[in-house]
């Protein structure tokens, strides 16, 4: 995102303190991303809906207390979005689903000599369901939003050299465990 | 693992930004009665605490006053 884009959005934003009604252009412009964000950590579009809803009201009903702190607005949506869900989660006392698609773990992983088989897919299937879910929620926020390190700390309420290390951590474990090329170095 | 992530058309059914404007005046509102409520829940203590205190400062000083004894003396 340009600075002019962050300076538009802020604009945008700082009016939507004074009218509701402004914030409507925020809402088309994040819906899609929020709603996948909360799709890929429930695996339940009716419940991804909800707490899209959710996210985007509980922005509405905060707004006044939001400060920019150089990030995109977005960032602050995901930190909701990722509230929102851990609140379903702790309430329904179910067990934290991560559904990714193929065609993001094929963007991830670029093998270095054999063709992409369902063989390979099952193995990264089982290899993330053994990761920890600090590490699958760095590596969802850094390869799959594509949001830099500073904008995951702020997500995750972590440090920066914290998110850093996790996805990093993550990605040797990819590379030991399936002696693949990972695209993204970080 | 899911082979697609949803599209734009597919998130469709879910955008309704009318809706969530609804809920957040609702919420607003709702926050705002809880707000008076709590306001008049505060003063209603403050003068019941008052009253209590008062009554209770009046007990006090009328068990403080001396009790007066009058007695008639006869020269009979």
């Amino acid at each position: 995102m340009s600075e002019a884009e962050i300076r538009k959005e802020q604009e945008v934003i700082e009016r939507s303190k004074k009218e509701p009604q402004a914030f409507g252009e925020i809402y088309e412009h994040y819906f899609d991303r929020i709603f996948n964000y909360i799709y890929r950590q429930t695996d339940d579009e009716e419940l991804a809906g909800d707490l899209c809803s959710q996210t985007f009201v509980n922005a509405l009903n905060h707004l006044h207390k939001y400060e920019f702190r150089g990030f995109p607005f977005s960032a602050w949506l995901y930190k909701i979005a990722g509230n929102e869900v851990n609140k379903h989660y702790r309430k329904s006392k179910g067990k934290k689903v991560f559904s990714i698609e193929e065609l993001k773990v094929k963007e991830l992983v670029e093998q270095a000599s054999d063709g992409w088989d369902e063989e390979m897919v099952n193995k990264v299937i089982n290899y993330m369901n053994e990761l920890p879910t600090d590490m699958i929620q760095v590596l969802e926020l850094r390869f799959f939003e594509d949001k830099d390190f500073k904008e995951i700390a702020f997500i995750l309420d972590i440090t920066e050299s914290g998110a850093k290390m996790r996805t990093y951590r993550a990605l040797d474990k990819l590379r030991t465990h399936f002696h693949i090329k990972v695209k993204y170095n970080g | 693992m899911r082979r697609q992530r949803l599209t734009a058309r597919g998130t469709e059914r879910f955008r309704n930004y009318d809706a969530v404007l609804r809920q957040h005046e609702q919420e607003k509102r709702m926050k705002k009665i809880v707000r008076v409520f709590t306001f008049f829940v505060l003063i209603a203590g403050i003068i019941v605490l008052y009253v209590m205190v008062n009554r209770w400062e009046k007990k006090v000083k009328s068990k403080d006053v001396p009790k007066k004894e009058v007695r008639i003396k006869s020269n009979r």
